[in-house]
């Protein structure tokens, strides 16, 4: 036994030995590795505050209390100025409805009027006859989830207030039903008054409008920039918005083609598809500069068609892609007349604006 | 003595107690309660109220703290699992407190992307369910109401189209 | 202001802890009155003494299947009203806003009241709203915690036993707060019978 024991104690020592010197290889490791991380969590964390401080220190000046009065009663929310000369944005249900604006920024108030209100898209724009600071735009194509987001807005009777969050998802329905467009979820806390408020990247530019609140306010949509700068586009060449119409229905195809499982089952007469050129079964694969995968991007697709412009429209025929220019026409929810005479407009979809306006005071 | 002693300063602080809130108030209070509650019950997640009536179940169970936990987020697991298959096969369930139905508008049995009605139909909903301050006007100083501060918990334009 | 008899409140509790909510309403009804005379003499505001005894009941709600009855009901919940009140406090700032309605006529019949300007002649002779808000305005110069002290014992006339339980401080510190307080209130008056244009 005692020979066993001395001859053990060798190996025993060095297995000892080496556990030791590995605890403390890894000990030592931790000890100078930990605050070195720990600072470059807190840098990273100190530079995000910065950052979130700057563009609220920045582009603060630009958002603006906006008050109002709709049929009801006084109403509350928040805009922000996109160009030098008082041109505001803000959402439809702070703008879009009510009268007697007055815009409140630098401690002052200016009367303001309304100059489009588009409940498609969810947004309204007003104007102030003044010399304003403006919000760059920036491109919300760009975002990403977890993106980091701020809004300056608003909230019940308090001054101009930042919220930070991320961007949580690019949602297309909500709760079973479907947005006119692709919005942004973002987390972030908001309150009331906070509707039209800027959502913006850390860069300080304008990625979004703030336009309804969910789960208790601790998220909420924004409209995505590109869609409002869309609107913007057509305001400044025709006074107003112009969503554009091609006569088309689209349903899922059995199997994709060319990664496409938007077949085009309908082609309504006498819309711009009609003559196109365009036939029924052909999938569809872009429209304007909209790839289509699935029916559900002709929302987006959609959206971005403006009524008089010639949009190409890209197919997928058997085995040849087709590109057809067909002009489109005004939608039918925009109560224009048709550019193009159609006898037959049945297939159109009637609005019923009056009659859904049901508002719980 | 021309200053207030320690006695006088004493009456005028018990007489603090004629300071009433409106008449009516105290009534009202339990309905506002029951109200809140109700509002706060419809939203909370359903894990979240999962979770803690597991918690209160294994608490009444009169276990020991540091065992309860471990049961407890073991049942959660449980409890998460079932329920996550049945939201995710009914969404709908949330929805008919807060929204107005005007749309049916997903995808029928054909699996064919059609309209079923308007296009632009708004979803106008001016209050969000929960409204803390609204309490407040239970109360009002008669020097104005305030406005309504707007933001909605449903956004405006609700269209669903495949049609483009 | 009496202390409720605490087996009645132990039944509620027990009731409410097996699952019946009319049982906590009881509670709630009983308490309200109590805990508003607490929490609007902190905030002296009554829009913020609605939204935060909401709040005491609802987390009172929440918290009650662990209440194990160490102490009473009523000390439990007085603790939360004032430790939500002090959070409160802490975050809203100096901003207040007082709302006298209606108080100079209940306050003309109370008896303490008489007596009190019968005998003193500092009270008969200032005008007693003025009186009145000038005690408000040293009330909310006082710390949140001072005044915590002197709205429980004076205005809600609890014990200094129940105080130091509820706020988990000792009785001295209890005695030494008030005493302190009174002091505070009293030179803020006299300045105020100095100078009353002030």
């Amino acid at each position: 036994m005692r020979r066993l024991s001395n001859s053990s104690r060798a190996p025993e020592f060095l297995f000892r030995f080496q556990l030791a010197s590995i605890s403390g290889l890894v000990f030592a490791l931790i000890f100078f590795t930990a605050p070195a991380l720990l600072q470059a969590q807190e840098q990273s964390a100190a530079t995000i505050s910065r950052q979130v401080k700057d563009v609220f220190e920045r582009v603060g000046k630009a958002v603006v209390k906006i008050h109002g009065v709709d049929e009801h009663c006084e109403i509350s929310g928040t805009g922000f100025f996109v160009d030098p000369t008082g041109t505001l944005y803000t959402s439809y249900t702070v703008g879009g409805e009510a009268g007697n604006f007055t815009v409140e920024f630098e401690g002052k108030k200016y009367p303001a009027r309304q100059v489009l209100a588009d409940i498609r898209s969810g947004m309204a724009m007003l104007k102030v006859d003044v010399a304003t600071p403006a919000l760059p735009i920036g491109k919300s194509e760009q975002l990403e989830v977890a993106t980091p987001v701020v809004t300056i807005g608003y909230p019940l009777d308090l001054p101009e207030t930042p919220s930070f969050g991320m961007i949580a998802g690019f949602d297309r329905k909500y709760l079973g039903r479907y947005f006119s467009t692709t919005h942004l979820r973002v987390n972030l806390p908001t309150q009331r008054g906070e509707a039209g408020s800027p959502l913006l990247n850390l860069q300080g530019e304008v990625v979004g409008i703030l336009v309804s609140s969910l789960e208790n306010n601790s998220a909420c949509y924004a409209l995505p920039i590109d869609a409002a700068e869309k609107i913007r586009a057509d305001f400044v060449r025709f006074g107003e918005a112009r969503h554009g119409w091609i006569g088309i229905n689209v349903s899922e195809a059995e199997t994709p083609v060319e990664g496409s499982r938007a077949e085009m089952t309908k082609i309504m007469e006498g819309t711009p598809a009609a003559d196109s050129g365009i036939k029924a079964g052909d999938i569809l694969l872009q429209v304007g500069r909209k790839k289509v995968r699935e029916p559900e991007d002709v929302l987006d697709a959609s959206f971005f068609i403006t009524a008089g412009d010639t949009v190409p429209i890209t197919v997928m025929r058997g085995n040849e892609k087709l590109t057809f220019n067909v002009q489109a026409d005004f939608h039918p929810a925009s109560q224009h007349p048709p550019l193009i005479a159609a006898p037959t407009m049945n297939q159109a979809i009637p609005l019923k604006l009056d009659s859904e306006v049901q508002r719980r005071p | 003595m021309n200053e207030f002693d320690d006695n006088e300063i004493a009456t005028l602080l018990r007489l603090k107690r004629h300071e009433q809130p409106p008449p009516g108030y105290f009534e009202n209070f339990l309905h506002e309660f029951h109200r809140r509650q109700r509002d706060e019950l419809l939203r909370q997640p359903l894990w979240r109220i999962c979770m803690e009536r597991t918690h209160d179940f294994f608490f009444r169970l009169n276990v020991s703290s540091l065992t309860s936990y471990p049961a407890a987020v073991a049942a959660v697991l449980v409890c998460a699992a079932v329920i996550s298959l049945r939201i995710y096969q009914g969404p709908e369930t949330m929805v008919a407190v807060q929204s107005r139905p005007e749309l049916s508008a997903t995808a029928d049995g054909e699996g064919q992307w059609t309209l079923s009605s308007p296009v632009a139909t708004r979803v106008f909903s001016t209050r969000p369910l929960r409204n803390s301050s609204e309490s407040a006007h239970t109360h009002l100083r008669g020097s104005g109401t305030p406005p309504r501060y707007v933001l909605d918990s449903v956004p405006v334009s609700y269209e669903a189209t495949f049609k483009f | 202001m009496d202390k409720p008899r605490t087996d009645e409140d132990q039944q509620l509790v027990a009731r409410t802890q097996s699952g019946d909510p009319g049982a906590f309403d009881q509670l709630v009804v009983k308490y309200t009155p109590r805990l508003y005379g607490l929490v609007y003499n902190m905030t002296s505001n009554h829009e913020d003494t609605n939204d935060l005894l909401q709040d005491v009941f609802s987390k009172a709600y929440k918290a009650i299947r662990g209440f194990r009855g160490k102490s009473s009901f009523y000390t439990w919940v007085h603790s939360i009203a004032v430790n939500m009140t002090l959070n409160f406090l802490k975050k809203r700032g100096r901003r207040f806003q007082l709302s006298l309605d209606d108080v100079d006529a209940s306050i003309q019949n109370d008896k303490e009241f008489l007596e009190l300007t019968a005998t003193s002649s500092p009270v008969r002779e200032a005008d007693l709203s003025e009186l009145q808000r000038r005690l408000n305005e040293a009330m909310m110069k006082l710390s949140d915690e001072h005044r915590a002290v002197v709205t429980m014992f004076h205005i809600q006339g609890m014990p200094h036993a129940e105080i130091s339980k509820i706020l988990r401080v000792s009785e001295g510190t209890v005695r030494s707060r008030l005493f302190y307080a009174n002091r505070q209130l009293q030179n803020y008056l006299d300045e105020f019978r100095k100078n009353p244009v002030a």
